[in-house]
């Protein structure tokens, strides 16, 4: 389960994040058209959101430092959710940019409530990570061995 | 000393060296986890200096097409008309190609009579519809156009390129194909095929594309009339400008 819930949201963050990559225009565009951020940073948050994601998205994948990158990873999908359901309530027609492009679509109302239940799934799964950081497979597990319990120290005790 | 005290000794100091190795344990996990960390925020770091450096979107450009106001706007017709249409179309987008079949003929007439006035705020958002980012490189053109030709090239130009939009997820045209239209329009071969090659006005564009989206232009085609958003949809700005010009 650990593992599984590490691949896909990883797998998910270094998608969305690399298909932004190549266009930092249409990265500050897409944040802009939520109309939510001051525009004093909304250029930076277009710029730093997709570096963001593929280093989350390889951590979680890698399993290397799990449990702050899940808790950083469940931050951003609940302010993404946030954002959507805000342009959806305000009645904005516009793509998620999820993975990338973004600004005005026809069809945005129809798409708000699957883009809002995935997600919902992937911040469920990485507030799973938070709980349980401990996966196999991780680079963690490598960097960080447990101390070997000494038991008969405890028993003198 | 009796037997068991200097057991209990030996046990507290077993206990005591255990809780300093555990102690250095975690100190050295600490270093680790900051070292990570160190390096991970360089990398996003890195990557968001690299990102910012590639987005030149408010440089200055090397050139501003000739005939376009300081608002990124090709002005068409009267100044003095009591209507203004503004509107804001990229050639690639399909539903900005309906929308001037359904209007060109009667915006063109309405400004001819001089009722209305169009200032159009052409933009580039759709290059990642083409294989070779074909909505900058027709503007691009269109823009040369405008600079070389004149405002009725532009129009006349703007109408060729929209009845001859290629599809999306296509090649588009090429630029030997954009100047032949261009030539079509009334353009000189020799004057622009320099310019629409070299994509000179490509800054310029990309400015006033961020310029339309701080202005809250979320796709295209958006039109105003009179600066009022004009219809939720893109049939009902057609409507609506139809019903301005009539």
């Amino acid at each position: 389960m650990g593992l599984v819930a590490r691949l896909v949201t990883g797998g998910v963050w270094i998608v969305a994040g690399a298909l932004k990559l190549p266009d930092p225009a249409a990265s500050v565009r897409a944040v802009r058209a939520y109309d939510l951020l001051p525009e004093t940073i909304v250029p930076t948050v277009g710029h730093l959101l997709p570096v963001l994601e593929v280093v989350i998205g390889l951590c979680l994948v890698l399993g290397l430092l799990t449990r702050a990158a899940a808790l950083l990873s469940a931050l951003l999908f609940l302010a993404f959710i946030v954002g959507i359901a805000s342009a959806w309530s305000r009645g904005l027609q516009i793509e998620c940019g999820c993975f990338g492009g973004g600004g005005f679509s026809a069809d945005a109302t129809d798409d708000y409530p699957w883009e809002i239940a995935r997600d919902v799934g992937l911040l469920v799964l990485s507030l799973w990570l938070v709980w349980r950081p401990r996966t196999k497979f991780a680079v963690d597990d490598l960097l960080f061995r447990r101390p070997e319990r000494h038991l008969d120290v405890e028993e003198v005790r | 000393m009796s037997k068991k005290s200097a057991d209990r000794s030996r046990s507290a100091r077993a206990q005591a060296a255990l809780v300093a190795q555990e102690r250095a344990e975690r100190r050295k996990q600490m270093m680790v986890v900051g070292l990570v960390v160190a390096a991970l925020a360089l990398v996003v770091g890195i990557g968001f200096l690299i990102s910012s450096m590639r987005d030149t979107t408010g440089e200055t450009p090397e050139a501003v097409p000739n005939g376009v106001t300081d608002s990124y706007a090709v002005v068409v017709g009267d100044e003095s008309a009591p209507t203004t249409i503004t509107l804001f179309a990229d050639l690639q987008c399909p539903v900005c190609k309906a929308f001037e079949d359904a209007t060109a003929d009667q915006v063109e007439q309405a400004v001819a009579a001089g009722k209305v006035k169009v200032e159009y705020r052409p933009i580039s958002i759709l290059d990642e519809a083409s294989t070779t980012d074909y909505s900058s490189r027709a503007l691009n053109a269109l823009m040369v156009v405008l600079d070389t030709t004149g405002v009725d090239a532009f129009v006349d130009y703007q109408r060729l390129l929209f009845e001859n939009q290629p599809a999306e997820g296509t090649a588009g045209l090429s630029d030997d194909e954009l100047i032949e239209y261009a030539v079509q329009a009334g353009a000189d071969e020799g004057e622009i095929r320099g310019p629409i090659e070299d994509k000179v006005f490509e800054q310029w564009i990309r400015n006033a594309t961020d310029q339309a989206s701080t202005e809250g232009v979320n796709g295209t085609p958006t039109v105003l009339i009179d600066g009022e958003p004009a219809g939720a949809t893109p049939q009902e700005s057609a409507q609506a400008v139809l019903e301005a010009v009539a």
